[in-house]
């Protein structure tokens, strides 16, 4: 079979042009929103859109000073972090717990935890803001973490137990053999080999929450409200300011756009519950 | 022995997930057979028993036009980005060199902030100042109002949908191509297969039980769809992008009708808990052949 005719370099060059295009309709948007928050107030409502404008940053300083918008970015990054520490904690134990030491109830266990991630959130988001009422941890971070954390969860401890499984017992029960207690062969032993599935699924945890609107919309109003809801802040307006919210959609991005090279590798574990590998 | 070592690694998650899923989970459920306001500040509960489910399923129009609205939205969206999906990640799957950089790209638009997404999509879909309405306009149609327009609404948010989440898709479709053994398709070659042929009897069946997985996550998640819709449209014009996760929340939170919005949620639920479980009856099934 040749490899170089004529029909394969035209079958080439067609593949290569709708990829580029491809490409350039999942990026473009994105690019618009970055550039339109560089423009002046002016610019930016100019219709036709302009092309070629003076940048400034006048957007980003306005929405830290007169929308307070350092403090969603803090309490954003307070939720996510905690959530995605809490679950990552809980759930790799958990997941070895699983993974190792399987009980009669095991599969069901696993069961129950993967039929967690297709309740809508709507569903539970009721009762969740009852009880965080009642506790008084509505419109606090602490409240967030927990809440987020039970949603986390799931997808930690299933994708963390598909990791473990995949690594061979046999160091560990040598360890084990030698002495060392259960909870030193997963420190020590077992824990070191899962790390790199370990940092995907933190990256997606963080990134899962950090993007959460419904609970925070809902289990929040100013103290803890996170970026996502923030947003809505600049539509409330006499009409849309456009440099403003496209400055504060720039910053919501930040942490997705540095982090996607790092998720490369357990991206669609992750995503599809360890499903795919 | 004694304790079986499980529980000490399982038990503080169980603990978080048991206290914050079953627990909330029970309570609306018994909470769906009452009536309770809660901007109604004297107001306790009032038993109603299934007086909720009958008025949604008979006496509420509403709830069945945002059933249609959901069906029409999950049925088209996840088709589009499937069919796409697969076309695409073929497409890359033939590149050899730039996979990496194409997948780093691709992945943008699903892991940016739904609620983003939403901003992304009104700024371009703005009559006046939007890009959408720019380039029909540089080729002389002149574009609609696409939010605004009943007609087009729910178009509007779909392909915003699109956008969003076909890269979710080429991603599982790339990795399951991807993972195609590579002998049987040269032996096939060898035969004289066509590459319809190769596509059909080699590569189909390998990669049939990603289609499903991929397929089952993401009807789910489209039938959840609520950030997206809500920065868009807040369900409207009128209703027709109020899909059922939306009218759930207007009853519970504008309305503040809890237990007619906590019956619609088990609704909701046991609708989901329906397309799961008969998506992996499916799966088994087919594992089984």
């Amino acid at each position: 079979m040749e490899l170089f005719s004529r029909g394969r370099l035209i079958e080439t060059v067609v593949r290569r042009a709708i990829l580029i295009l491809v490409l350039a309709f999942f990026i473009t948007p994105v690019i618009l929103i970055v550039l339109t928050s560089l423009k002046t107030r002016l610019d930016a409502l100019a219709s036709p859109p302009l092309w070629i404008f003076k940048p400034t940053l006048e957007n980003y300083v306005h929405i830290f000073v007169s929308y307070s918008f350092g403090l969603y970015i803090r309490n954003s990054f307070i939720a996510a972090t905690g959530a995605t520490l809490v679950s990552v904690v809980l759930g790799t134990l958990a997941a070895y717990g699983l993974a190792r030491y399987p009980f009669r109830g095991s599969e069901g266990v696993s069961y129950w935890i993967l039929s967690l991630r297709m309740a809508p959130a709507i569903a539970s988001i009721i009762p969740l803001f009852i009880m965080l009422r009642t506790i008084n941890l509505i419109d606090k971070s602490s409240g967030l973490i927990l809440v987020y954390t039970s949603a986390n969860l799931p997808l930690v401890i299933w994708v963390m137990r598909g990791f473990f499984e995949d690594i061979p017992r046999d160091m560990e029960e040598n360890a084990l053999v030698d002495g060392c207690s259960r909870l030193g062969a997963f420190f020590r032993i077992a824990l070191p080999m899962a790390v790199p599935g370990l940092a995907a699924i933190a990256i997606l945890t963080f990134l899962f929450t950090w993007n959460e609107f419904l609970f925070a919309l809902i289990l929040t109003s100013r103290s803890a409200q996170t970026l996502p809801v923030a947003v809505l802040l600049f539509m409330r307006e006499t009409g849309i300011d456009w440099g403003n919210m496209t400055a504060a959609a720039t910053i919501m991005m930040l942490p997705m756009l540095v982090s996607t090279i790092f998720v490369q590798r357990g991206l669609v574990r992750g995503l599809t519950m360890g499903a795919i590998k | 022995m004694d304790r079986h070592p499980s529980r000490t690694f399982l038990w503080p998650a169980m603990l978080v997930l048991l206290g914050l899923t079953i627990f909330p989970f029970v309570y609306s459920l018994v909470l769906s057979f009452n009536k309770w306001n809660l901007s109604d500040r004297t107001a306790t509960w009032t038993y109603v028993g299934f007086a909720n489910y009958v008025g949604i399923l008979t006496k509420d129009p509403y709830f069945w036009s945002a059933v249609k609205v959901t069906a029409i939205y999950l049925t088209a969206t996840v088709t589009i980005e499937f069919v796409l999906g697969l076309v695409i990640a073929f497409l890359i799957s033939q590149e050899e060199r730039f996979v990496g950089l194409i997948r780093t790209v691709i992945v943008i638009p699903m892991m940016t902030t739904p609620a983003v997404v939403g901003l992304i999509w009104r700024f371009m879909y703005n009559p006046e100042l939007g890009m959408i309405n720019y380039f029909l306009g540089v080729i002389g149609i002149k574009g609609p109002i696409w939010l605004g327009d009943p007609s087009t609404a729910l178009v509007s948010v779909m392909i915003a949908d699109v956008w969003e989440w076909t890269p979710f898709m080429i991603l599982i479709m790339l990795a399951a191509l991807q993972s195609v053994a590579t002998e049987p398709l040269e032996a096939g070659v060898v035969d004289g297969a066509s590459r319809l042929q190769l596509f059909r009897f080699i590569v189909l069946p390998t990669i049939q039980p990603a289609i499903v997985v991929a397929l089952l996550l993401r009807a789910i998640d489209s039938f959840k769809t609520f950030d997206l819709i809500y920065v868009l449209t807040q369900g409207g014009p009128g209703i027709t992008t109020q899909v059922l996760s939306l009218y759930t929340y207007k009853w519970g939170f504008k309305f503040f009708e809890m237990g007619y919005a906590a019956a619609m949620s088990y609704a909701m639920l046991i609708a989901v808990d329906l397309i799961a479980t008969l998506g992996m009856r499916f799966v088994t099934w087919q594992s089984k052949k």
